[in-house]
């Protein structure tokens, strides 16, 4: 027998566009994904929800007339950010974690030799399908939120539709961020304990003294800087600056990613 | 045309590969031996810029494998079989690496095909494989591309006896439509049947690097097998071999072996002596003994545990 071909295979398209389709492929072809997102789902619809009741019982103003303790859908919203955010941490870990633990990554170095390029294209679909999932989980927060709220709330147009970019912001540097560190160390189980060393128990415990100096270096940490930048609060530094934090972390981590995908062997 | 050239690989102070230089050829099928631990591996995996070389060269087509655009197209290769996603379909993993080179979709059925999957098995996750289905699935994914260079590692581990004769029928094609053909084994009985040319290592230094005849040839010399009804008469003939140089070892009160001898010299004296035979065999020398001859000073782990 022969292997001769029908087929001639084709290799038109760029590295970079065959990369990212088959990070595509491999992503949607495993259930995992799938169940990540449906909980990401479940869990902003009850969040959503019970913070809404949270802030309608909260509420001890007789007369909402007068604007007091009504607040926005979107900041709702931005709570239940909290919890969700795990979901999408672990889509962006898991998509190169689960390579190094099934020795999938040699295929996929094989069939991509270079490794910028291999570490680029998941980051791409990565936040790609993160910031997508954020936008879901912004308007099925609203979708929940807003009836529970009933007169407590409002959803400005413009600001909620802000509100809800940056739901899809958010994550989707998170996600990055994960898959840079997941490059880095292998193991997902010290990826996520790095990831939340620096996303939350180090700056927590740099404001826990409540210093200056201390909190000003808490506020470069990205959870904090995320924070900033999802809230809209002005002080120490505007959202922006927050957001570009977070972006900046997220590029150092997939540059830390890259750098020790070219240097290890696979 | 995989080209070696002073390739090294070491870990810490292991030396995996030594200062390998070889040049695999296209046409033929190129069996790579060596016994486990012998840097079979680590030298498929440079070829394919896995790892990187502590010193020396490995080239595909002329190339560094990392500077290839659409590597699929020019190297196919089966390292590990079992590196699949537990949950992923074997389809679905096929689909991802043709895409990641431009190869369009239908091949993916073709490969599928060709490697003897059918829909059923194509379907399943990659825990439900079993590490034949798993080894064909592999060897599907090394013919996406249509590469003229193919490396197998190991490629008959796990297949039963229909699957070893595919795989030898299979790499006998793809060498005679002129592709470069490795295979990599450490069974020598199994490469005798594939392979026609060898390159074997030890420790990471090239032992052989020739036509298996030639390998055959050089090797032991083969050795002759004699059985008689008069143990008396049998052991005159063995004295007479003996006094000219032959090895002779006993098989028992009926019948001996004795290797430095030719079939018509020991049959000549027979007759000359007077001695009755019921059996006078040619026993030809195997890859197996040409191996281990060569390979006797390079195993890594000699039997006794010591280094």
């Amino acid at each position: 027998m022969s292997a001769a071909l029908l087929t001639r295979p084709g290799r038109q398209g760029s590295p970079l566009a065959g990369a990212v389709a088959a990070e595509w492929t491999k992503l949607w072809s495993v259930r995992s994904t799938w169940w990540t997102l449906l909980a990401g789902v479940l869990v902003t619809a009850a969040t959503s929800a019970q913070l809404a009741i949270y802030a309608v019982n909260g509420n001890t103003n007789d007369d909402p007339a007068d604007d007091a303790g009504v607040v926005t859908v979107g900041s709702v919203l931005i709570g239940s950010l909290e919890l969700t955010q795990y979901a999408v941490l672990a889509l962006g870990l898991l998509t190169v974690t689960a390579e190094y633990a099934t020795g999938t990554l040699r295929g996929t170095l094989a069939a991509t030799p270079s490794r910028g390029t291999v570490l680029l294209a998941k980051a791409l679909v990565a936040g790609a399908v993160t910031f997508g999932f954020g936008l879901l989980l912004g308007l099925v927060g609203v979708a929940a939120a807003g009836p529970v709220l009933g007169e407590w709330g409002r959803a400005p147009v413009a600001g909620t539709a802000g509100d809800l970019l940056a739901v899809a912001a958010y994550p989707a540097l998170v996600g990055v961020l994960a898959l840079g560190v997941g490059a880095v160390l292998r193991g997902a189980v010290l990826s996520v304990v790095v990831l939340l060393a620096v996303l939350y128990i180090v700056p927590l415990s740099l404001q826990e003294p409540d210093i200056a100096v201390l909190n000003r270096i808490a506020d470069a940490f990205p959870g904090i800087a995320g924070g900033h930048f999802l809230t809209g609060d002005g002080d120490p530094y505007p959202p922006v600056v927050g957001l570009l934090l977070l972006a900046g972390w997220a590029g150092a981590a997939l540059a830390a990613g890259r750098w020790a995908l070219r240097r290890r062997d696979a | 045309m995989i080209t070696l050239r002073g390739l090294t690989k070491r870990f810490g102070a292991v030396t995996a590969v030594d200062d390998l230089t070889v040049d695999i050829a296209p046409g033929r099928v190129t069996g790579f031996l060596g016994p486990n631990g012998a840097g079979k591996s680590t030298t498929m995996r440079m070829v394919l810029g896995l790892d990187r070389p502590t010193a020396g060269r490995a080239l595909v087509a002329g190339r560094p494998y990392r500077e290839l655009r659409h590597p699929l197209h020019e190297v196919g290769a089966l390292l590990d079989a079992r590196a699949l996603h537990p949950a992923r379909s074997g389809r679905a993993h096929l689909l991802a690496t043709a895409r990641s080179n431009g190869i369009p979709r239908r091949r993916v059925d073709e490969v599928l095909a060709v490697a003897g999957l059918d829909e059923r098995a194509a379907r399943k996750p990659g825990r439900a494989l079993s590490l034949g289905m798993a080894q064909r699935l592999g060897i599907a994914g090394a013919l996406l591309g249509d590469p003229p260079v193919l490396m197998f590692d190991e490629p008959v581990n796990g297949l039963d006896p229909d699957g070893v004769r595919w795989i030898r029928e299979l790499t006998a094609g793809l060498a005679a439509e002129g592709r470069t053909v490795l295979v990599s084994s450490h069974l020598m009985s199994e490469m005798q049947q594939t392979a026609r040319h060898l390159v074997v290592i030890g420790r990471g230094r090239l032992i052989a690097d020739a036509p298996v005849e030639e390998l055959l040839a050089a090797g032991p010399a083969g050795s002759v097998r004699v059985r008689g009804p008069h143990p008396e008469a049998l052991a005159r003939l063995a004295g007479r071999l003996a006094g000219d140089g032959a090895t002779v070892t006993a098989d028992g009160p009926a019948g001996f072996t004795v290797t430095g001898a030719a079939v018509e010299r020991v049959g000549d004296l027979a007759y000359e002596l007077g001695v009755a035979l019921h059996e006078l065999s040619p026993v030809a020398a195997t890859l197996e003994e040409a191996f281990m001859e060569l390979t006797a000073d390079a195993v890594e782990y000699a039997g006794g545990g010591s280094r």
